[in-house]
């Protein structure tokens, strides 16, 4: 992801240097807080917030090769903290546009590819009335393709919770599913 | 059947959503704002938010490090108060004339009345929080006053038991009143 060298020389300050881990970890980070919002511009935000808290905890992190799971620890963290403030909503509205784009898409042959747009409204209608904690699991498991031990050292829940929380997910998705294609 | 075609439709929607990776736009002007901020903040960053980052700097989540801070200040801020004010009162407490158990048991509650009502009336005539009366003083005081009261009675006895003095009294008193002027 990221050389450890360059992680090294950041922590004793090198801001310099810093602008090429902003670099090569937006991307990351974008993708992570894009699929857990599912709003271009909240996941932007949440970018800048991110890597402006890894600069000022850089000093304190043990190992370069834990980079990777504490860039994904901060920026799940600072997802929750947005979804909190955002009212979950109970109900799913019926969005019979976005429903067709989705029949579209699964009527399709083979595996097309998204636009943002259109990934950011599917991903809103198929989650928003998870909790953040499922989101999160959601997310990190069957779009990032993270592993339960690696979901657990980013998340601080312990195994069962992470299954029980994806079961509810995966409950939940495919209820809508059912119910509106 | 209907759990299978449910699977499949739940595959391949993830499918898709995982291979649809999003792409951030221009992100140069993400990483020019990031390294303005961490310039603007490192100008920002004084004594006390250092001081609080090296406390709390352990906790990750934003409102959990707020709340965190925020319980801290108002434990220090209780502190304070109580250093400042109930010291001052408890302070103020131990000036005031203590009667112990054993000087109220053996002295008539006539005489300790009459102490405390001096004791008000002290606190009244000296300005607040510059009482300084003895236990000693009061006693005298108490005594003195104990002394007047028999010389007033002896007085008001030797007058009802003498008619010719208690005419010229009352003469005089009455002659006073006349020319005392009105205010």
């Amino acid at each position: 992801m990221v050389a450890n060298e360059l992680i090294e020389e950041c922590r004793n300050g090198d801001l310099h240097n810093f602008r090429k881990v902003v670099e090569k970890t937006t991307p990351i980070i974008f993708q992570v807080a894009f699929r857990m919002l599912g709003d271009e511009e909240a996941a932007r935000d949440i970018v800048q917030d991110t890597m402006v808290t890894i600069w000022q905890k850089l000093a304190k992190i043990k190992t370069a090769d834990s980079y990777k799971t504490w860039v994904y620890r901060i920026a799940v963290n600072k997802c929750y903290d947005q979804l909190r403030k955002q009212k979950r909503q109970k109900e799913s509205r019926y969005d019979d546009q976005a429903w067709a784009l989705i029949s579209n898409h699964l009527s399709e042959e083979g595996i097309t590819e998204l636009e943002n747009r259109e990934n950011a409204r599917i991903l809103s209608l198929l989650t928003n009335q998870l909790s953040p904690k499922q989101k999160a699991v959601f997310v990190l498991s069957e779009l990032e393709e993270m592993n339960a031990e690696e979901i657990v050292r980013i998340t601080g829940m312990n195994r069962a919770a992470v299954k029980a929380n994806l079961y509810y997910a995966r409950k939940n998705i495919r209820s809508l599913l059912q119910k509106y294609i | 059947m209907k759990m299978r075609e449910e699977n499949d439709r739940y595959k391949k929607i993830t499918e898709i959503l995982r291979n649809s990776r999003p792409e951030i736009k221009r992100p140069e002007e993400v990483e020019n704002e990031v390294i303005r901020r961490i310039q603007r903040e490192s100008h920002k960053t004084g004594r006390v938010s250092e001081f609080i980052e090296s406390l709390f700097g352990w906790v990750y989540i934003g409102w959990v490090r707020r709340s965190l801070v925020g319980v801290a200040a108002v434990i220090i801020a209780v502190f304070v108060y109580q250093q400042t004010f109930i010291f001052r009162q408890v302070k103020s407490i131990s000036r005031q004339v203590v009667i112990s158990g054993n000087q109220r048991s053996s002295a008539p509650s006539a005489v300790l009345d009459k102490k405390l009502m001096f004791y008000k009336m002290s606190v009244r005539l000296t300005p607040e929080g510059d009482i300084s009366i003895s236990g000693r003083q009061l006693e005298e005081f108490l005594e003195s006053y104990n002394d007047l009261q028999l010389k007033y009675k002896d007085l008001q006895r030797l007058i009802e038991e003498d008619p010719e003095l208690k005419d010229y009294i009352e003469n005089k008193l009455s002659q006073e009143k006349k020319y005392k002027p009105d205010i």
